[in-house]
């Protein structure tokens, strides 16, 4: 892992993560200009404290699907899930289980981009893992690729959900997607819809989203001074959401 | 083993036969791949096969000469696209969501020429151009 | 002692039986390609944690035979075996037209094969795929340069002959590379998988050349000495013996480290258990091995065929064990964890596939078979008659 995993409040740091933004409040200070652009200087990256994760709470599932648009057919094995929770236990049942949402990692080294042999998958400058799906031609070897489980194909045609988003697209069958960090959002200066909501009324405040570039970012902050992890760091793949308390 | 007489006419029958229903298939896939849209907005346009009949637009003026525009709107929506998409770019007063600012209707704008013209853009299956 | 080649006359009614046949399956292909065109992949049986299903069974074994059908062309050349020369021209075009074959079943899966031209726009060359792209061409391009080397050129044919040779290790090794690269899925993830493929497209290349030698032979009633044939039997016993020990190695290596137990005895549990055990060992080593050291079926033409055909239908097993379960079995997310989710986390993914894909699968073998019945009847690929030099003698007889 690249941070730096000084404990210096051990594991109990939760007095420094449990600051939490406002919901929407805009990660950039300034209004954002007319014209913007993904830019190096940033690495956009999430922050999700699992002490504060319910198991019952879908704060972020069901934002995510409501911002994004994402498909369900009514067939579990092909609905698309961009953010899913998941309940984790050691075999032996011996502890109690621990609950815990995954998307994609937005990694640093993500081997859904390498394998994909049109580059429609790939980083952008600020670090989203984004498909164009302009390109995509539908092989699904990024999905055989991703240790994640973060990648689906759409298999039938969508149709505009009521009460859908028409900021967002809807999608072409055969293409696969994948959670993008709410780009359309980030890029307006905002966080991902998952965390607006995990920092709202419904949600347990565990999310925190943020410039791991910027050292006086939150994140940078609680990365920096509590022990974090990510999922299978042992692959390599340097994901950029990390996991406190995990 | 029988062997039948054959001819090279034969032969020559079973490869244009071959060829035909390649021909047919493949035109249904383009047919059914790029145009559904356009198809079922062709059923309720209502122009005589005159030049198409534009809804005016409201507004001022477009973001480019309307000259311009005609010739040049597709490029500068797949060029944009694709510094969206992948660099991110977004200029907001250009944006494909602000089209729909002046030019409300999908059908009585967008689709009028293209349906003259005989060209199937599939964008909108996809991109919802708010009402 | 090499005789003439000349093309088979294909004016019979049982030729153009074979014709209509494999015609018809390319119908059959292109029907099924048209309705997962218009109806998207729904009506396939994938879903998102089976996203490879049959067609890409279909797909990676043809394109595993086809680099082994160059086999006998590369014994002769490079490794001057003399009783395979004369099957060097039929092995190059086998080739050919399996490798199309398979392309076609691969492309024809994609999820949006409208777009294929963007593949040789946007190149990103750290994808397998991207290279396996230039592997396939370039190996059809050494094969027509190999088989027009043979038909005129022949001082140039030991050098495109090596060249190809070399040409399709890499390649096989690229198509299994297609798997073995990938970390996280435990079931294939191996250095070994790659070597497997070469070794799987050396048998299985031998075994489809020999069921088509024979079948030609007969059919078309020209000699085809049975020495010629236990000579490919030899290599076939060979070859099938590679891949029994590649695939000891890759479960003994495993074995042996505690992080895999889990999964190896899924592999034998699980509900992919029957098609390794009866596909994988029995189809692929087992039988063809069991019929080939048979004093009198090892012994005789028919016995060595139906070798073959396991030795096939067991490449096919392969692929699909490697492929299938390879999917099935749960990503490893949290090691040592169980998992559960509404999205399918942690448990063994169901596949069950629908026709629509055995039929594009069955396209795929259908261009081949087509491309192969019309190169045998317009060019002069085949000898008159098959001979085993003068004085040779088989070094091993069961
Ligand atoms: S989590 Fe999966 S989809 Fe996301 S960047 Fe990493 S490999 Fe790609
Ligand atoms: S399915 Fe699309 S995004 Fe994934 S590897 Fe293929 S082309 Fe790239």
């Amino acid at each position: 892992m690249t941070m730096d995993r000084r404990t210096v409040l051990g594991f109990g740091g939760a007095a420094v993560a449990g600051v939490a933004l406002a919901p929407g409040m805009t990660l950039i200070a300034a209004p954002s200009p007319d014209k913007t652009e993904a830019s190096g200087d940033q690495r956009w990256a999430m922050l999700i404290d699992v002490n504060k994760c319910e198991t019952n709470c879908t704060a972020c599932t069901k934002a995510c699907r409501q911002e994004n648009n994402v498909p369900l057919f009514g067939d579990a094995n092909r609905d698309i899930h961009w953010i899913r929770k998941l309940e984790i236990r050691d075999k032996e049942h011996k502890r109690p289980s621990v609950s815990l949402p995954v998307l994609c990692n937005h990694c640093e080294n993500p081997p859904c981009a390498h394998v994909c042999p049109t580059e429609a998958t790939f980083i952008r400058k600020d670090g989203i893992v984004l498909v164009d799906k302009h390109r995509c031609i539908g092989c699904r070897y990024c999905i055989l690729a991703c240790p994640y489980k973060a990648r689906s194909l759409v298999y039938k045609k969508t149709s505009f959900p009521e009460g859908g988003n028409p900021n967002v697209p809807i999608r072409a069958k055969g293409v696969v997607e994948k959670c993008n960090f709410c780009v359309h959002l980030v890029d307006e200066g905002k966080e991902p819809a998952c965390v607006q909501a995990c920092n709202g009324e419904e949600g347990n405040k565990a999310m925190v989203f943020g410039d791991l570039n910027d050292p006086k970012s939150e994140i940078s902050t609680i990365i920096r001074e509590v022990k974090t992890q990510t999922i299978r760091a042992d692959l390599g793949l340097k994901p950029h959401v990390h996991y406190k308390g995990l | 083993m029988r062997s039948l007489q054959s001819h090279p006419v034969r032969f020559t029958l079973l490869l244009a036969l071959v060829w035909a229903s390649v021909l047919v298939l493949s035109h249904q896939v383009m047919a059914s791949g790029s145009s559904g849209h356009a198809a079922e907005a062709h059923s309720h346009s209502d122009y005589t096969g005159g030049p198409p009949e534009l809804e005016k637009a409201k507004g001022e003026a477009c973001i480019r000469p309307t000259d311009w525009m005609r010739r040049n709107h597709m490029d500068f929506l797949k060029h944009r696209r694709g510094q969206t998409v992948r660099e991110g770019l977004r200029i907001r007063s250009e944006s494909l969501l602000k089209c729909s600012e002046c030019h409300q209707s999908h059908e009585k704008f967008c689709d009028q020429c293209h349906n003259y013209v005989g060209v199937a853009p599939n964008c909108f299956e996809c991109h919802i151009y708010p009402k | 002692m090499l005789s003439n080649f000349t093309a088979i006359e294909g004016r019979s009614f049982g030729y153009w039986r074979l014709v209509i046949f494999f015609g018809v399956l390319v119908l059959i292909g292109a029907g099924s390609f048209v309705a997962v065109e218009v109806h998207g992949h729904g009506i396939t049986g994938m879903n998102n944690q089976i996203v490879w299903g049959v067609p890409h069974v279909f797909a990676i074994s043809l394109l595993v035979m086809a680099s082994g059908a160059l086999n006998l062309g590369s014994m002769s050349t490079v490794f001057a075996v003399k009783q395979f020369k004369q099957f060097g021209r039929f092995s190059a075009f086998l080739a050919i037209a399996l490798l199309i074959g398979g392309l076609a079943v691969l492309m024809l899966d994609l999820g949006r094969p409208d777009r294929l031209l963007l593949t040789m726009m946007h190149m990103n060359f750290r994808s397998m795929f991207t290279l396996n792209v230039f592997l396939y061409s370039g190996f059809i391009i050494l094969c027509f340069l190999y088989l027009w080397s043979m038909f005129e050129y022949h001082q140039f044919t030991k050098v495109i002959g090596s060249a190809a040779f070399m040409w399709r290790v890499i390649l096989t090794t690229g198509t299994g590379s297609i798997f073995g690269v990938l970390h996280a899925r435990e079931v294939f993830h191996s250095a070994i998988t790659a070597p497997t493929f070469v070794a799987l497209s050396l048998s299985s290349g031998t075994a489809i050349s020999i069921l088509l030698l024979v079948t030609t032979f007969k059919q078309t009633k020209r000699d085809l000495e049975d020495k010629v044939v236990f000579g490919l039997r030899n290599a076939l016993i060979f070859f099938i013996l590679l891949v029994a020990y590649l695939l000891v190695v890759e479960k003994f290596t495993k074995y042996y480290s505690p992080a895999f137990y889990d999964v190896q005895g899924w592999i034998l549990t699980g509900p992919y258990s029957s098609l390794y055990i009866f596909g994988v060992w029995g189809a692929a080593i087992i039988i063809p091995l069991a019929i080939l050291f048979h004093p009198s079926k090892g012994n005789s033409v028919s016995g060595v065929m139906w070798a073959s055909l396991f030795s096939i239908i067991g490449t096919f097993s392969i692929v699909a064990h490697l492929l299938l379960a390879g999917q099935a079995y749960p990503l490893n997310m949290f090691p040592g964890y169980e998992v559960s989710s509404a999205f399918m986390d942690g448990v063994t993914a169901t596949y069950s596939p629908a026709a629509v894909e055995y039929m594009l699968g069955f396209g795929g073998i259908g261009i081949a078979g087509i491309i192969y019945l019309l190169g045998i009847k317009f060019f002069r690929m085949l000898p008159d008659k098959a001979v085993a030099p003068e004085g040779y003698e088989l070094p091993w007889n069961p």
